[in-house]
């Protein structure tokens, strides 16, 4: 019954145990068996129960460990025209991602435990990326009852949450963190206040100028701090998804130094644009949510994740509809696909441009969001006895992202038109290996 | 100043009006010397013009309006177009199709140029770039109204020339207003002042940025402007919270008689309509001899007739 897959001549990068060299790396029988330098012969003399043995060349790739995606919405239960889990999961897959944590917005919410055994037995048969689900905190995500946690981390949540919350109920969240705190689980809070909310893009200039009504940026300072100041009292673990403004850094910044127990991501679109994009032509993949800001929180998003106040990168993906996305612009639902732009957007964007070194960078798709999701005992690190995830990208890989180049089921990317360096080519999962140069690289 | 109509050098290239903040100073002054030509046409006792005859002109409002749908009419028809009313109810354009397949469906009938009023900003952006004909964007949210904007400083121009120096106030709710926005972008490519005077809750700082003055007291500043342009203040916002009410808004910024006595004596006095008299500007400073507000008016249909005869002639040498 055993397999083998050999991955030689490429150059490892394991943020985890900070190895960074030239090695091979052996996979049996699903999970990471060793790391130097091995021949097919080697292999299966050592093996000699072996029954299939397949080889990677990974000459001029690097082999990092799988990418793990802290916030991608499947659409899954309810808005299946839009992505299922199967499908999101191959999509991932496209991007370099082995694991991905779903968000519970759906409809009905993942907040009961046969939602969340739903999301991953649908995982499982599709057999792709491992889906994750994020729980509801609280039932119906209405900030007042507390859903069925110590049941739910037996049916495999990895966090909870309640995304875009129905009503702001401050006491709902702090109960939440107090009782997710007892099984030692993140509580990942939406960083904006919703009675502030409102607006399609960032209050500003580029606001004022378009017409369009904006979102204050204090409206996420104000949901960030207050949740800091919650996890203090609550002895939780906050993790702040997607900032981006300065001050909710600075209000992130400020709470770890006092030792309260915060990570923080932030989305690869954010670190990419800014609140000008908006008015070329009102193009409404632009519309995300939180919206792009200006170029000074962009230059603190980065600051935060070279000074490691932000821990991890996330895809952000939301897919919407083609129909949806031709509404005007302050009509239009938020959302942009992020699953297979985030590795190019994270290496052209972040790292050639010098901002953050490659092995850092890694570590915020790898061994740190495995941490927040606490499944860092078997995943985010190449290292024997973990599970034998990897993604294997061309760092030099030159591409353009088309709709044909995404194989997400809708196609609204803010990237659209761009020149992305980077791009995975094969992932190596669940004792599969999935190439992934001919179908949809280099078109 | 008076040229004859398309005869001045600038090539006019755009087929859509979109807002004033894209155009250049040189193109402004183009659709006003253009509008210029036009104006001799109203005063004819056949008001008719061929420029557009056998081209089909669509009034696309999907907000009530009387008299800028009026004044696009009868640009439309003094140019000899066709002319086609749709009035849409916004509810039903979210239930029903897009706005874009609207503008498909009706383009395949033969449209040349859309005039299209809306209440999301980028609307007439969305649907000039999903179309090929001209797209004259009529209003849209509060992001722009750029033939507002072009027959307000047409109608200053009227009195003062070059604007350049030229000291204009925008009294009111210039957060939400789309008339501000083309107001300042078209008199600030023109040189002259712009300073903007109403609540602080009504005017975002960021206009700071675009080069304006702000004051929150009109009295402070009301000897220091040539040209006064009265918006026109909405019930809703106080609603919303952003001043406290009707009565105090008009005592700290309503315009009447006594305040226009204490401005320049030549002062002018406009307003984009339609009036709240007696809380914005009261009755006798709106039919006062300062008062241009219905040469505004007729200087609106010269203006429509030009930007017409401009968008459509652009789509045609581009071969579309």
């Amino acid at each position: 019954m055993s397999k083998a897959i050999l991955v030689t001549g490429g150059r490892v990068i394991d943020p985890a145990t900070g190895r960074d060299e030239s090695a091979d790396v052996l996979v049996l029988n699903g999970r990471i068996s060793a790391i130097g330098s091995f021949t097919e012969q080697g292999v299966r003399k050592d093996h000699p129960k072996l029954k299939e043995l397949e080889t990677i060349d990974a000459r001029g790739l690097i082999v990092a460990p799988g990418l793990i995606d802290l916030r991608a919405h499947m659409g899954e239960p309810g808005h299946d025209s839009e992505e299922t889990i199967a499908h999101g999961a191959q999509v991932a897959i496209h991007g370099g991602f082995t694991t991905v944590a779903c968000l519970p917005d759906t409809d009905p919410p993942i907040d009961t435990v046969a939602a969340a055994l739903f999301v991953k037995r649908q995982s499982e048969k599709a057999g792709f990326a491992e889906v994750h689900p994020v729980c509801a905190l609280t039932k119906n995500r209405e900030g007042r009852e507390l859903t069925e946690i110590g049941q739910l981390i037996e049916a495999g949540a990895v966090a909870f949450g309640d995304e875009q919350r129905v009503n702001d109920e401050p006491g709902g969240l702090l109960r939440g963190m107090r009782y997710a705190a007892m099984f030692d689980r993140a509580v990942i809070e939406y960083s904006i206040d919703p009675n502030l909310g409102g607006g399609a893009m960032n209050a500003g200039y580029e606001a004022m100028l378009a017409g369009l009504p904006g979102m204050s940026s204090v409206a996420e300072e104000l949901a960030v701090a207050r949740a800091c100041m919650f996890a203090r009292e609550a002895g939780c673990h906050f993790h702040a998804a997607k900032l981006t403004t300065r001050n909710a850094v600075r209000a992130v910044k400020r709470a770890q130094k006092l030792k309260v127990r915060v990570t923080a991501e932030v989305c690869a679109h954010h670190l990419a644009f800014t609140d000008e994009v908006v008015r070329r032509q009102y193009d409404t993949n632009f519309k995300v949510f939180p919206p792009f800001r200006t170029a000074d929180d962009v230059a603190w998003l980065k600051r935060g994740l070279t000074e490691g106040v932000i821990d991890c990168i996330s895809s952000g993906h939301r897919p919407v509809p083609p129909q949806e996305k031709e509404l005007e612009f302050g009509r239009a639902p938020f959302g942009a696909v992020g699953l297979e732009t985030t590795l190019g957007v994270v290496l052209t964007r972040l790292v050639a441009t010098g901002d953050l070194p490659l092995m850092d960078a890694l570590a915020k798709l790898t061994v740190n969001p495995a941490r927040v999701l606490r499944l860092d005992h078997r995943k985010g690190s190449i290292a024997p006895g973990l599970d034998g995830d990897l993604c294997l990208f061309d760092p030099k890989l030159e591409w353009e992202v088309t709709p044909d180049a995404l194989t997400s089921h809708t196609k609204n990317s803010p990237f659209l038109g761009s020149k992305l360096t980077g791009r995975a080519r094969f992932v190596v999962t669940r004792g599969r290996v999935f190439e992934l140069s001919g179908s949809s690289a280099r078109r | 100043m008076q040229r004859a109509a398309l005869t001045t050098a600038v090539t006019w290239k755009r087929k859509d009006l979109l807002g004033l903040e894209e155009l250049s100073r040189e193109e402004i002054l183009h659709i006003l010397d253009t509008a210029n030509g036009f104006k001799e046409i109203s005063t004819r006792s056949i008001k008719k013009a061929p420029a557009l005859r056998g081209k089909v002109v669509l009034n696309l409002f999907f907000e009530p309006s009387t008299r800028t749908k009026a004044s696009f009419s009868l640009a439309a028809q003094r140019l000899s177009a066709d002319l086609v009313d749709v009035v849409k109810e916004a509810s039903s354009a979210v239930k029903g199709e897009t706005l874009v397949d609207t503008g498909r469906n009706l383009e395949a009938m033969g449209v040349d140029i859309v005039i299209i009023r809306h209440q999301q900003a980028g609307a007439p952006a969305l649907l000039g770039r999903s179309l090929d004909a001209c797209v004259v964007n009529a209003g849209d949210g509060t992001h722009e109204h750029p033939t507002q904007g072009l027959l307000d400083i047409f109608t200053m121009r009227e009195k003062f020339g070059d604007l350049a120096g030229r000291k204009i106030a925008l009294v009111g709710d210039i957060t939400h207003s789309r008339v501000a926005r083309s107001n300042i972008h078209g008199l600030k490519k023109l040189g002259a002042e712009v300073g903007l005077v109403g609540p602080k809750t009504l005017i975002p700082g960021a206009f700071k940025d675009l080069g304006c003055s702000i004051h929150y007291n009109l009295d402070e500043v009301i000897d220091h402007y040539d040209v006064f342009n009265i918006l026109r203040i909405q019930m809703e916002r106080q609603n919303k919270g952003l001043f406290p009410s009707v009565r105090e808004y008009h005592h700290l910024y309503g315009i009447d008689g006594n305040r226009l006595s204490r401005m320049k004596t030549d002062v002018m006095i406009m307003h984009p309509g339609p009036i709240n008299r007696g809380i914005e500007i009261s009755q006798q400073v709106a039919d006062g001899k300062n008062s241009v507000i219905l040469q505004q008016v007729s200087n609106g249909l010269s203006v429509r007739m030009a930007v017409l005869v401009l968008v459509q002639s652009a789509k045609e040498a581009h071969g579309a």
